[in-house]
């Protein structure tokens, strides 16, 4: 055997597989162990084979950018390893993601819960940007959270460089609901504010418990962010009425972020304001945001490990089940309603497995390149 | 990343302070003293002889006494002029510099891992490149690729990526010289009293001395801003010297000699200091920067064809009684794998935590795809 292959078998061995735990578009996803030290692990298996061009392109973001990324709030690549025609991703193991922690109403968050959850998206997102690398792809199912609370900024399978100021790229990216606007109108140069734009979303939905933008098409999502936010003016956004799919909608009056977020502390809202501003030059940065007085004011954050956190799922199975006649037939509010509303999604609650994960997903029409 | 990092709360311990260019997979495993160079590539080479006489003997009693085996630096010699091809073929595709740099990075890290004698650099050139395409975000299809380079298929490009990507132990992200020149040339426009046609022309020239560093070990010794710094000073000593005064500002901690500068930032050491470090790679450049002679390729070209590993030359007898043996391992881990799910099967708990054959079957894909 060629001393490659003897290297990446000896790497292989280094780690079990147990049990199929989630489908990706492009992966399967297992649960195994570190032989060594029974450390739980996840191997995210890639099949190569199917592709003509080779090694896909988000595997190969994937791999490339997590080699490179290792910080407490961005998920760790512990080893590569391939199987036959297949790529062996494995990853640190997190129980759960943000995107189920949102959804499970029997969870009650704090404005502390919720700071937490912001100081590690951001502190994250500060070291993928300070790496000139832009994640391209945020939203709550994306941001993984361990046994001990922390959260890890996930998937890097539409992440890229932005080393070379001015290169075009394309505006097909990031799920529709978290897309910034300047992206709905086809600039194909921009650079880190759109993950804010991004990361503001999610700040949104962790207080209404609800996406915040949801919008059925790229053409409503637009009009969506405008009912929500106002129809930028010129002054708000120099220049955007000359991007390539600019067109003219109606235009909405800006209501005041306090008229939806009644609970929410002056500092909290002042920055979410800053996070969602239209013009992508003035959006707030990671790490100005990480300076925001918010994150100074009281409530001070929880610590990760007092988190609110689905509850552990039993192997029984039936517990779920009547979880989810209970509550999947709740309708809710349109927009402008106040408090938390329920979800007008029918949605897989907190005893999920796996499987029903990527079911709930597929809700989300998600429209990647 | 500061104050918000010292909150209560989500405050982290272990925020990273490296910086990002020391933290890079290039930095942590790709970098050699010139002595570890020689030795790495002496006893691979050493170690492929030894493999390669083993599968003759195995062929034919004695029949390796009279073939003359190719040594390091004869083997250095050949993927030298294959890394010149790469320049040349991106010049026909028209690929930005970063997909040539990478490309020649991939072929010389493919080369501290294999043997010409096992992977002739001619494929391996034409995978690395196609690799280096997606790597850098500038894919081409398969076909278009293929169908621009003689006498080559689709296939015989993909055959081999596995190998390279697994040689490179899937470190896809390179810093380069060029980019690091780059930055020199914007960040010396700020200086007062530069004459911008003298600098452009210098600029120039530099880059010219980058090409040429690339067709020596330079990258796998020096940081990108080493080799840089130097191609600058070859180009205008006086430019280069500005430059790093510019840069120079008092320590704020003892100089560490041990961990060389960022590609963007030279570590604070006398300007004395760093000009002296960059005279070994000024002679490197100097002396090594240039296409090897043709006719010596030639004759080592001429010697590989009969010193290559019989085990790889498809249809050799070496060769099947290699695939043979491959298949019969196959065919008992599958017997194995079959009997365990038999078992498994009879005795388990089909719901259960451990092994069941639903596992099984998934696994069983690494044998069949
Ligand atoms: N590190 C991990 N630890 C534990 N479970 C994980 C981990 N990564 C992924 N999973 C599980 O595997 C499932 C599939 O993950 P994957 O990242 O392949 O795709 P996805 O994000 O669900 O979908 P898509 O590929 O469409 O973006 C996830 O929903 C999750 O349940």
């Amino acid at each position: 055997m060629d001393a490659v292959e003897k290297a990446n078998a000896e790497r292989q061995r280094r780690w079990t597989k147990e049990a199929k735990i989630g489908e990706g578009t492009y992966a399967v996803v297992y649960r195994g162990r570190e032989v060594a030290t029974g450390r739980k692990i996840a191997i995210k298996k890639i099949k190569v084979g199917q592709f003509k061009d080779g090694l896909d392109m988000s595997a190969i973001r994937e791999v490339k950018f997590l080699r490179e990324l290792k910080h407490q709030n961005v998920i760790e690549l512990l080893d590569v390893f391939s199987s036959k025609t297949n790529l062996n991703l494995v990853l640190e193991f997190l129980d759960t993601d943000l995107e189920l922690v949102i959804k499970d109403r029997s969870l009650v968050f704090l404005p502390a819960d919720i700071k937490a959850w912001m100081a590690m998206t951001f502190r994250g997102l500060e070291f993928c940007h300070r790496n000139w690398i832009l994640h391209r792809d945020l939203k709550p199912n994306n941001l993984l959270i361990g046994a001990d609370g922390q959260l890890k900024i996930a998937d890097f399978g539409l992440a890229r460089d932005f080393a070379d100021p001015g290169y075009k790229m394309t505006c097909q990216v990031i799920t529709r609901w978290y897309r910034p606007p300047e992206l709905l109108y086809g600039c194909r140069y921009y650079s880190t504010a759109v993950d804010i734009w991004s990361v503001g979303c999610i700040f949104a939905e962790l207080m209404l418990r609800t996406p915040y933008l949801p919008g059925e098409t790229d053409m409503d999502q637009l009009k969506t962010i405008f009912r929500a936010l106002g129809t930028p003016t010129e002054e708000d956004w120099p220049g955007h009425k000359k991007l390539p799919d600019y067109v003219p909608i109606e235009n909405f009056p800006k209501t005041p972020l306090r008229d939806l977020f009644t609970a929410a502390s002056s500092d909290c809202l002042n920055l979410l304001s800053k996070c969602l501003i239209y013009d992508p030059r003035r959006r707030i940065s990671a790490k100005d945001a990480l300076n925001h007085p918010y994150f100074f004011a009281l409530p001070y954050p929880s610590h990760p490990s007092k988190l609110p956190k689905p509850a552990k799922k039993d192997s029984g199975g039936h517990a779920a089940l009547e979880e989810v006649d209970g509550n999947v037939d709740f309708t809710g509010s349109g927009p402008g309603v106040k408090a938390n509303p329920p979800n007008r999604l029918k949605r897989k609650l907190s005893m999920e497995d796996g499987g029903s994960r990527s079911i709930a997903r597929r809700l989300d029409f998600t429209a990647k390149s | 990343m500061t104050a918000a990092v010292s909150t209560p709360g989500a405050s982290s311990s272990t925020v990273e302070k490296v910086p990002l260019y020391q933290g890079s997979t290039q930095y942590r495993h790709w970098r050699f003293s010139p002595e570890e160079l020689v030795h790495t590539r002496v006893s691979l080479n050493a170690a492929a002889v030894r493999v390669i006489k083993d599968a003759f003997e195995a062929d034919s009693l004695g029949s390796s006494t009279a073939v003359a085996f190719l040594d390091a630096n004869e083997e250095n010699l050949l993927v030298k002029l294959y890394i010149g091809k790469v320049s040349q073929l991106c010049g026909h595709f028209r690929f930005p510099e970063e997909v040539e740099a990478t490309a020649v990075s991939y072929l010389k890290r493919f080369y501290l891992k294999n043997t010409v004698m096992d992977w002739h650099p001619k494929n391996v050139m034409l995978t690395a490149l196609f690799l280096a395409t997606k790597t850098t975000n500038h894919p081409i299809s398969l076909e278009a690729y293929a169908h621009h380079i003689p006498k080559t298929a689709p296939s015989d490009v993909l055959e081999l990526e596995f190998l390279v990507a697994q040689s490179l132990g899937f470190d896809f992200a390179i810093w380069h010289a060029h980019k690091a020149l780059w930055g020199i040339w914007l960040d010396i426009q700020t200086l007062p009293d530069i004459r911008m046609d003298e600098l452009r022309d210098a600029y120039d020239v530099a880059l010219k001395h980058v090409r040429e560093s690339r067709l020596t070990d330079a990258e796998l010794i020096y940081t990108p801003s080493q080799i840089a710094l130097t191609c600058f000073s070859l180009a205008s000593p006086s430019l280069a010297s500005a430059w790093v005064r510019s840069k120079h500002t008092p320590p704020a901690s003892p100089p560490t000699p041990t961990s060389p500068p960022t590609p963007t930032s030279p570590s604070p050491i006398p300007e004395t200091d760093i000009l002296e470090l960059i005279e070994p790679i000024k002679s490197m450049i100097l002396q090594y920067g240039t296409m090897p002679d043709v006719e010596a390729v030639r004759e080592v070209d001429r010697r590989l064809r009969l010193c290559k590993n019989p085990e790889k030359i498809v249809g050799s007898n070496a060769y099947n009684r290699k695939l043979e043996a491959k298949e019969r391992k196959a065919a008992e881990k599958r017997a194995r794998k079959a009997a365990l799910a038999r078992k498994a099967m009879e005795e388990g708990d089909p719901f259960g935590d451990t092994i069941g054959p639903q596992d099984l079957d998934d696994d069983d894909d690494d044998d069949d795809d």
